[in-house]
């Protein structure tokens, strides 16, 4: 009855420049929101949204994060997502854009969110692929995304976003 | 008789009116209206951010003698507004404070003030 409850926020980093793939990372994303929040929000909101706030889960081939905070001050938080401009790592700055996908209860309903709209993804893929060879290859890498129980640490799940 | 009807409105008044003084060191520039809001303005922007700056602030009457105005705010925004002026600290570097005498839904109640009544 008496417990805390969090919101865990899903988005999704957009960047036209691909090099910005790499410099995802959570403590810079972290940075990067806390920084809009106190702009948008100023000392309170920063103070607010920061008792319980993390990225949870980030991966940097499909641009998904998950970004955890109490369930008082998320709308504080999703309020000053579309502020976040730029990414910064190494002194390197990529001007991107967070989509928000999902606001949920627990990891457990944003993933199985994940999964379904990571499916829809990969459909609309296969309809805009251009050539034949892009679709073989997207064809070739759905067939092999199986949930493999391996000893080694590269077990495909079944959000994993295999285009590589 | 005329049945009894009795309506009770709860928090319908638009905006909210505070009387409110600032305290400052002498020896210094007296600011003038317009930094005085400019001040009101500043001191939002610190503890909400840009949302707070852009709360509908309006300052009714100021005069520059005993740094004193009336200020107007809409409602949802009294708690952001009061707690921004009470945590503000400084002005152009000399200490400073905002002293609330007297806030109320009306404007006509702010002309009369018990706590100054001389009796």
């Amino acid at each position: 009855m008496v417990r805390f409850k969090n919101r865990y926020v899903l988005c999704e980093v957009v960047s036209e420049d691909p090099r910005c793939r790499q410099c995802i990372e959570d403590r810079a994303l972290g940075l990067a929101v806390r920084d809009a929040i106190a702009r948008v929000h100023g000392d309170y909101g920063l103070a607010c949204c920061s008792i319980s706030f993390t990225v949870k889960y980030l991966n940097a081939y499909t641009g998904t994060v998950l970004l955890r905070c109490r369930k008082d001050s998320y709308r504080l938080l999703c309020s000053a997502l579309p502020f976040v401009r730029y990414l910064e790592s190494r002194a390197q700055r990529y001007p991107c854009f967070l989509n928000t996908l999902h606001v949920g209860g627990t990891i457990r309903t944003c993933q199985k969110f994940l999964i379904q709209y990571n499916r829809t993804q990969l459909l609309r893929l296969l309809q805009n692929c251009t050539n034949e060879e892009e679709r073989q290859c997207i064809q070739k890498s759905l067939l092999s995304c199986s949930l493999t129980e391996e000893q080694s640490q590269s077990g495909e799940e079944e959000e994993d976003d295999s285009t590589d | 008789a005329a049945a009894f009807e009795r309506r009770v409105l709860r928090r319908a008044a638009e905006h909210h009116y505070l009387r409110v003084r600032l305290e400052l060191s002498d020896g210094g520039a007296r600011p003038n209206a317009a930094q005085f809001k400019q001040l009101v303005v500043t001191a939002l922007r610190e503890l909400h951010g840009e949302v707070g700056a852009a709360l509908p602030v309006d300052v009714l009457t100021y005069e520059e003698k005993t740094l004193s105005a009336i200020l107007r705010v809409i409602s949802s925004g009294l708690v952001k507004l009061w707690s921004a002026l009470t945590l503000l600290g400084f002005y152009q570097n000399r200490r400073c404070a905002f002293r609330v005498l007297q806030t109320s839904p009306f404007l006509l109640a702010l002309s009369g003030n018990s706590r100054e009544l001389v009796l």
